[in-house]
């Protein structure tokens, strides 16, 4: 094409370009291609099982790092302490393409291998070592205890022969019995100690008293920390006991219960100063555990921030490699001429881009045969592909939302730059909720840069993505605000208005005083009491005006569409009848509105005509005016004109392309042609096909997709889809007109919102005077300014966001936006990184 | 002084502007996009305006107030 500039009005024009591309500099060609991102590669290798692809051996290698690089981002994140990662922006790249490129990747391949092994092993090592000191702390714990048990036991002997007559607790004095028997025999007694769980002691008690019935001697206590285990973090509470008992076999029982019940037993001897060497070669083994574990704890935290600098880097390769070998999946071998043939659609403004790029690839890799490039002729429809930037990306996405546009068509999101922040506006105008979505726009701009690079949660990410729609969305709503007069529902005064308002005790009347408030409503209008009534009739009105030119605006844009792809007929069977439908009709109601309004009427001498009962009689009782009630002279007469006007422009819609369309079929069949495509095409592509393998890379397809629909041109399916053309236009007109008189509906929610919102909070507390009233006033401001935020901005924003696309999707799309396309998705590095 | 000339002169002035700003938007890769939103904000605002101002030309209905408030703000 001849354009000097890309324009956001069709989409861009693509070209399918065929690569040849050697063998040696395919790895570094494609890295070129993907810092691009201005290709979109097709598969040319349908039918292969992604398993028997080429370069499966490759990606199972990347698959393989990338599992690594995985893990050891879970390790970082689960340290309590932070591991910084050293942020992409800031660490040495990693050069994958060139002459030492694979050695780069071996390497890294090796290094991460080693990380892991190492990683895990001190996993290891630290989970045993942490097992270990946990068992020995137990140990200790036990031998305190115990001796403490021993040390009771001897000091009791001397109370018991007291308290021997006392007959309330008699197994306990047949215990004591035991012990002062024991005592002298020097604890010649077997026992048994351990740890338990804290929840467990009392069923192991009754379980043993049961089995044992009753012949054992049992003490236990607490054990005050509690133990965490390394791996959940859970914490255990676990308690001493000691079992005193006589007889291997009730030891034997004792043993095995206590397994059952999952205690731990650790071997005591009854020997005070064994037990005192016992604990002290606990405690010195508990020492070097101690101090073990704090070196693998702090090895393995350096192992960590020695990953963390090279985290990031290590991610950005793997992920590229990965890409990359994906995409040259997606390549032919032609094994011949030993390259690798592939084809993608790039945008046809950025060819020299891409001769460059491949070139630049050549030269890194060192090897002197360049890929060539070559244009394919193909009938199949190219991806839409839409130059964005940051500013109109928004308003691009959520026209996309709707639907792709086909390739080259109107884009409706250039307009919606404009018309969609109006809109909105028209729904939500006030000056001071318009300026504070505007500074809030405002700050989410000037944050820019620095939030670009954040992971912004989902809800905060929205809003930031849309920052620049919000920004005008504010920036109209203060001019709609200004034209409806409300700021924060009071209204301001900055002209003369046009009514006074003579003093009176009861109703007071406005008189006029010859001005004219000349920008925006009157204030005279606020607090009156048919205020609404006035407002809500201009705004109705309003709504119906703007409805009908943004529908008009739509409809017009066929035409572009119908020019460029060189369809006449769809202008005059389409287009001409719609207008004159839509115009002779609604056209008419606006005409009929700004003419009401123009005229002075008291100057007239007839009443003025309800507009409303004016359409609904033009249509049942056509050619009846009453004279009292006219709008005008010659009314009933133009109003029949218009009436059969619309009524001719039907079936003109209904027959005028099929018929059309019949004839060309016609004609088609006249001239002998029998289906389309195959039987012309047959001889013609044999003799091709012998050119071929004698021709160095002619400008063949590879793949001949058979996907082609050959459109049937069955007549039944012409007409049907033209009846229901005509009739979604049709119903469509009347019901989109009522469906614009939401701008009416939801402005007026929101300025009785506002209103009340006022009336109900602060208006109640301006009359108080004193301490106690400033600080209620003040609380009652807070509580206003964050109602007035949350539910009138956020809130009512959203409704009214969601309203003014509804608008933009079903209305005004609906008059002229196929969507047929899709969406251009090049191999784009940057991109990968946004999907993540 | 409530009459239909401000509209029509108006009018006259805003397609002026939007003239301006189709011949005056400098060529570039944004060229259309700017005049676009320049032309639209322009015809947008405008009807706006034109339509406030026309139902308040001729009014139907006087305000009235039942009790002597103060005015707003």
């Amino acid at each position: 094409m001849g354009d000097d500039y890309p324009t956001l009005f069709r989409s861009e024009q693509m070209s399918l370009m065929q690569f040849l591309i050697p063998t040696e500099v395919a790895h570094d060609t494609v890295a070129e291609l993907g810092e691009l991102g201005n290709v979109e590669f097709k598969d040319l290798n349908p039918a292969v099982n992604p398993f028997q692809r080429s370069f499966v051996g490759e990606i199972r290698r990347t698959e393989e790092m990338a599992r690594r690089v995985r893990f050891f981002e879970s390790q970082i994140q689960k340290e309590k302490d932070v591991v910084p990662i050293r942020p992409l922006y800031n660490s040495a790249p990693l050069v994958t393409v060139g002459p030492s490129a694979a050695h780069n990747i071996d390497e890294l391949d090796v290094t991460l291998a080693e990380h892991e092994t190492r990683l895990v092993q001190m996993n290891d090592s630290y989970k045993t070592l942490s097992e270990r000191t946990r068992e020995l702390v137990e140990a200790r714990h036990v031998l305190r205890e115990t001796a403490v048990f021993f040390e009771k036991a001897e000091t009791q002997q001397t109370d018991i022969r007291t308290s021997f007559d006392d007959s309330s607790a008699p197994l306990l004095q047949h215990d004591d019995r035991e012990q002062q028997y024991l005592s002298t025999v020097q604890f010649d007694l077997e026992f048994v100690a351990g740890t338990i769980d804290r929840t467990r002691i009392s069923t192991f008690e009754r379980v043993l008293w049961r089995v044992l019935r009753g012949n054992l001697y049992m003490n236990h206590t607490d054990i005050t920390e509690p133990f965490v285990d390394p791996a959940t973090g859970t914490e255990t509470r676990k308690n001493v006991f000691i079992i005193f008992a006589h007889g291997d076999a009730l030891l034997a029982k004792i043993r095995k219960v206590a397994e059952s019940m999952g205690a731990t037993l650790y071997p005591i001897d009854a020997n005070a100063d064994k037990r005192s060497d016992s604990l002290r070669e606990v405690t010195a083994r508990l020492e070097d555990l101690e101090t073990v574990l704090y070196n693998t704890g702090v090895n393995r935290r350096s192992e960590l921030l020695r990953i963390g600098e090279n985290l990031a880097k290590w991610q950005d390769v793997v992920r590229k490699e990965k890409a990359i070998y994906e995409t040259m999946n997606l390549f032919n071998y032609d094994v011949r001429r030993k390259t690798l043939v592939a084809e993608g659609w790039v945008p046809t403004r950025d060819l020299t881009m891409i001769h460059m790029a491949l070139r630049h690839a050549t030269e890194e890799s060192g090897t002197s045969i360049v890929p060539i490039l070559q244009e394919l002729r193909t009938n199949k429809t190219p991806p839409t592909f839409t130059r964005t930037n940051k500013f109109t990306e928004g308003f691009q996405t959520i026209m996309d939302a709707y639907g792709i546009a086909t390739y080259q068509e109107v884009n409706p999101g250039l307009f919606a730059i404009v018309t969609f922040p109006f809109l909105f506006a028209v729904m939500f105008g006030d000056i001071g909720h318009g300026l504070i979505i505007f500074f809030a726009a405002l700050y989410m701009i000037f944050k820019e840069k620095k939030w670009a690079k954040q992971e912004l949660d989902e809800i905060l990410g929205q809003f930031f993505y849309g920052r620049y729609i919000i920004l005008l969305m504010g920036m109209f709503s203060v001019y709609t605000g200004l034209m409806y007069n409300d700021i924060f529902s009071k209204s301001l005064h900055i002209w003369h208005s046009g009514w006074d308002f003579p003093e009176s005790d009861g109703v007071s009347y406005a008189v006029s005083n010859g001005h004219m408030y000349p920008f925006g409503v009157d204030p005279a209008w606020h607090g009156a009491d048919n205020g609404l009534v006035f407002t809500n009739s201009y705004k109705m009105k309003m709504s119906i005006v703007l409805g009908v030119i943004h529908m008009t605006f739509a409809l017009c844009l066929q035409l572009p569409n119908h020019i460029r792809f060189k369809r006449p007929l769809d202008i005059y069977a389409n287009f001409i009848p719609q207008m004159i439908f839509l115009q002779s009709i609604f056209g008419y109601l606006v005409v009929c509105i700004l003419y009401k309004w123009s005229i002075d009427w008291s100057t007239r001498d007839t009443e003025p005509p309800s507009l409303l009962n004016m359409l609904i009689a033009m249509i049942l009782s056509p050619g009846k005016v009453d004279a009292a009630s006219q709008l005008y002279t010659g009314q009933g007469f133009i109003q029949v004109v218009l009436l059969l006007l619309a009524a001719v422009c039907v079936p003109w819609m209904l027959c005028m392309k099929p018929y059309f369309q019949w004839k060309e079929m016609q004609m088609i069949q006249g001239q002998g042609y029998v289906g389309l495509g195959h039987r012309n095409g047959g001889p013609r592509e044999s003799a091709d096909e012998v050119l071929e393998i004698e021709e160095e890379g002619n400008g063949r397809v590879i793949v001949e997709e058979m996907e082609e629909e050959h459109e049937q041109h069955d007549f039944s399916e012409v007409v049907i889809h033209q009846i229901i053309h005509t009739i979604e236009f049709c119903l469509g007109c009347i019901s989109h007109t009522a469906s614009y008189l939401r701008l009416w509906a939801l402005s007026l929610a929101h300025a009785q919102l506002s209103e009340v919102l006022w009336s109900m909070t602060i208006e109640k507390f301006l009359g108080m005077s004193g301490i106690f009233g400033t600080i209620a006033l003040v609380m009652v401001v807070v509580f206003w300014f964050s109602a007035t935020v949350f539910i009138l901005c956020i809130m009512e924003g959203l409704s009214a966001f969601l309203h003014a696309l509804r608008l933009h999707w079903v209305e005004a799309n609906s008059k002229h936006y196929q969507g047929e396309g899709y969406l251009f998705t090049p191999l784009s590095f940057a991109k990968l990184d946004e999907k993540e | 002084m409530a009459s239909i000339i401000p509209v029509i002169f108006i009018l006259a002035m805003i397609i002026g502007l939007m003239a301006c700003g189709y011949l005056f938007v400098p060529k570039g890769p944004h060229q259309t996009t700017i005049r676009t939103a320049i032309m639209l904000t322009l015809a947008s605002c405008y009807l706006m305006w034109m339509v406030t101002y026309m139902a308040q030309l001729h009014p139907l209905i006087t305000p009235y107030r039942s009790s002597s408030k103060g005015e707003s703000i």
